[in-house]
């Protein structure tokens, strides 16, 4: 009884304050965040520097795993394998989401029927698109094929050829990822206020003057967001070039022929969770980490020059 | 007032957020005093989960104070979840492992050396492939609980339709190739034995075979060669047998008698062609029965063929029961009674063969009417198999040789190198992979 006038007391106290409440409340994240995020990130780190299987305690090896995967030709073929796939992927599914955006910004007929065609790729699963991707490019069975026969010229592997399976893939990725890409250009266009292409027209501008000297740098806050969105999801790819290159049947032909597909994520997956390399697995997770950090620090700081803020 | 109240409620609301993360964090364990819960954990169907839950009740009967639980899940997850499982000590008692991971997880030091169980309850003579889990020093990691072994399996239709006589157990591999020259059909209906024959077009392989198991091991051992030493620690892969070996395959894929591993991406799955009637024959293992059954296929087996100096070779996989090195005392004895109660009973392998999924481990059974009758009709030949039967040349890091083997010999099947070339580097990769784990 006696510490019941107390407790109260205090917890008006902590009432009062907005900014402890806004504390408490994300108390729950930052719990979660230490335990699972920066915990386990600690532990990778320190992994990174041991020889650890899984199945047994971790042994410190200082900087084996790191000098092992510098001289690794594997390591840097899918090195290059993840930016040739960035360099295609990247400004391609940009400027063809920001056109179709324009696009769609008009006031069309069935204008709504066309934004969720394009957005129905985006919320089906891997798995799905590989059914409708493996109906155009089966070697055997497939409609590309069929129509390369048809007028005449030699079939082609598709996904099986070393050459062709990086731009496919990157192709089979915009046409999946370009109507996620395109409804946030949809939001950026739509903060244009319509008076300045309203006065650009007085003044005689045309279509296409409109779009590269209005739209163009009134939305390239929206563009830089895009930017730096598609170049970490296109570094950490897993799942299409898992799921695409036969990984789910065979986990070491993931990598496609020749290891012409194998991405760092996949490096990644196979010399952790196939070949137990886990302390060798986060040290590429931390190489690529610190790409990822170099690359976005950079994209920040060019931003200066050329994003427009109002 | 009003707001007094809102304000409580969002402070409740954080505290059974809070407590509801913690919660979810730990949960207790309960245990009866002097029962013992065993931990089982294995890969599974929805159909073999069915089976394998009647077993389980039948083994409780038998043994009240053992209380199982059980933990599936289809075979990818449950290998995944598995290494996780061990390194956070949370891992099954006893789980099925597929016979080719046994030594991944023996040679890590995460099994129970079953040796002397094995020795003082299990009477080696009445058994299939005890040995096949057995190591390089003669330790035993594991009871096997159902056993693929491989043999030649043969559409009838294709063959009537060629008007070519059936194989036989006098095949040698050249016979084979002849045999598939007249079964392999493009799509106007052309074999390859006529001038006029398109290989760009086939709408029939006569043979089809994929990777390690069911593809060119067998072939490379029955010509004399093979991937690893005795000791499992060496590579053998830069010899003049291989040589000729892989000669004879990159030969057949080169003429399309045989799918190159390119070729098999146009199937929904490497295992397809033949119950889709792509192909007239195949390398397959025991489960692969249900498949052609499944498909109504009027098909048979026979031995696989003979290399050229008469060697054959059948390659096998023991799925076998393994015991976890920390269950312990009364748990690690409890293991050792499921394991026994699978290999020792009849019923269980008699209900188990039922299934179709493997050759039962027991002899009594495996001789017995009830697994040799019914399709495919010369069942016995899995079982003389045996006599030539070997093991994939499994180790510790067997998983990951055999995707470096692949990745060179897959280019010399596809034209892009030559043999020579291919074995060169599958010798000098794999050696690699060898040292690493083993000369360490």
């Amino acid at each position: 009884m006696g510490v019941k006038p107390l407790t109260p007391r205090i917890r008006r106290r902590r009432l009062n304050s907005d900014s402890k409440w806004g504390l408490l409340m994300v108390t729950p994240y930052i719990i979660h965040f230490i335990v699972f995020v920066l915990g386990s990130l600690l532990a990778s780190l320190y992994f990174s520097f041991s020889h650890y299987d899984i199945l047994n305690a971790p042994q410190w090896a200082g900087l084996a795993n790191y000098k092992k995967l510098f001289q690794e030709p594997v390591f840097w073929k899918a090195m290059w394998n993840t930016v040739y796939f960035t360099i295609l992927f990247v400004p391609l599914q940009t400027v063809l989401a920001l056109i179709l955006a324009t696009a769609l910004n008009q006031r069309l007929r069935g204008l709504k029927f066309f934004r969720l065609a394009h957005f129905v790729p985006v919320i089906s699963s891997w798995t799905v698109i590989l059914y409708v991707s493996d109906a155009i490019f089966n070697p055997r069975f497939g409609m590309a094929n069929s129509f390369l026969l048809k007028i005449g010229l030699e079939p082609q592997k598709w996904l099986q050829d070393e050459r062709l399976v990086i731009p496919l893939l990157v192709m089979i990725a915009v046409w999946k990822g370009i109507g996620y890409i395109m409804v946030i250009f949809l939001a950026g266009l739509q903060n244009v206020p319509s008076d300045v292409y309203e006065a650009a027209e007085i003044d005689g501008a045309g279509v296409f003057r409109k779009f590269m000297h209005i739209t163009v740098p009134l939305i390239s806050g929206t563009t830089f967001l895009v930017l730096i969105l598609s170049t970490i999801s296109t570094f950490q790819a897993f799942e299409q070039i898992y799921v695409m290159t036969g990984g789910a049947l065979d986990a070491s032909s993931a990598g496609g022929p020749n290891k012409s597909s194998l991405v760092l994520m996949i490096f990644l997956y196979q010399e952790g969770f196939t070949f137990l390399r886990m302390g060798y697995a986060s040290a590429i997770a931390w190489v690529l980490f610190v790409i990822l950090f170099i690359l976005t620090a950079l994209q920040v700081t060019l931003q200066k020059k050329w994003v427009h803020y109002e | 007032m009003k707001s007094q109240h809102k304000k409580w409620g969002a402070l409740l609301l954080a505290i059974t957020l809070l407590s509801a993360l913690l919660i979810s964090g730990c949960s207790t364990k309960g245990k009866g005093g002097g029962d013992v819960e065993l931990k089982l954990g294995f890969y599974s169907s929805a159909q073999s989960d069915e089976k394998m839950q009647e077993l389980i009740a039948k083994f409780q009967e038998k043994h009240p104070n053992i209380k199982i639980k059980t933990e599936s899940s289809p075979y990818n997850q449950f290998f995944q979840k598995l290494d996780t499982q061990i390194a956070a000590e949370s891992a099954p008692d006893v789980w099925l492992s597929d016979g080719v991971l046994v030594p991944k997880y023996a040679e890590r030091g995460v099994l129970k050396d079953l040796t002397e169980w094995i020795q003082r309850d299990l009477k080696a003579g009445d058994y299939y492939g005890l040995e096949f889990n057995k190591d390089a020093a003669g330790k035993y990691w594991g009871v096997p609980q159902g056993i693929q072994i491989a043999v030649l399996y043969y559409n009838k239709d294709m063959f009537d339709e060629a008007q070519i006589e059936y194989p036989t157990d006098a095949w040698s591999w050249d016979d084979l190739k002849t045999a598939a020259e007249k079964l392999t059909k493009d799509t106007n209906g052309k074999y390859a034995v006529d001038p006029a024959f398109d290989k760009n077009k086939i709408s029939q392989y006569g043979l089809t075979f994929f990777s390690i198991t069911e593809g060119w091991m067998t072939v490379l051992k029955s010509y004399g060669g093979g991937v690893l030493n005795e000791t499992l620690e060496q590579s053998i892969i830069d010899s003049p047998e291989n040589k000729a070996a892989l000669d004879w395959i990159v030969d057949g894929m080169q003429r399309e008698l045989l799918p190159t591993p390119s070729d098999l991406k146009s199937f929904q799955s490497n295992m397809a062609p033949f119950p889709s009637k792509a192909a007239a024959m195949r390398i397959g293992i025991y489960a692969r029965t249900i498949d052609a059954n499944a498909a109504g296929l009027n098909y048979d087996v026979t031995l696989l063929p003979k290399g050229p100096e008469g060697k054959r070779f059948s390659p096998v996989i023991a799925n076998s029961w393994v015991i976890n090195k920390k269950a312990e005392g009364a748990v690690g004895e409890a293991a050792w009674e499921w394991v026994k109660f699978w290999a020792t009973e009849d019923e269980v392998q008699k209900e188990w063969a039922s299934l179709g999924e493997a050759v039962p481990v027991k002899k009594s059974v495996a001789n017995s009417e009830q697994f040799l009758s019914g399709s495919p009709a010369n069942k016995q030949a899995f079982l003389d198999s045996f006599e030539f039967a070997g093991t994939l040349d499994v180790n510790a890091v067997w998983s990951e040789w055999v995707g470096k083997f692949n990745d060179s010999i897959n280019r010399a099947f596809e034209g892009e190198i030559s043999v020579e070339q291919a074995m060169k580097q599958a010798d000098q990769e794999v050696q690699k992979v060898l040292d690493e784990f083993y000369k360490k």
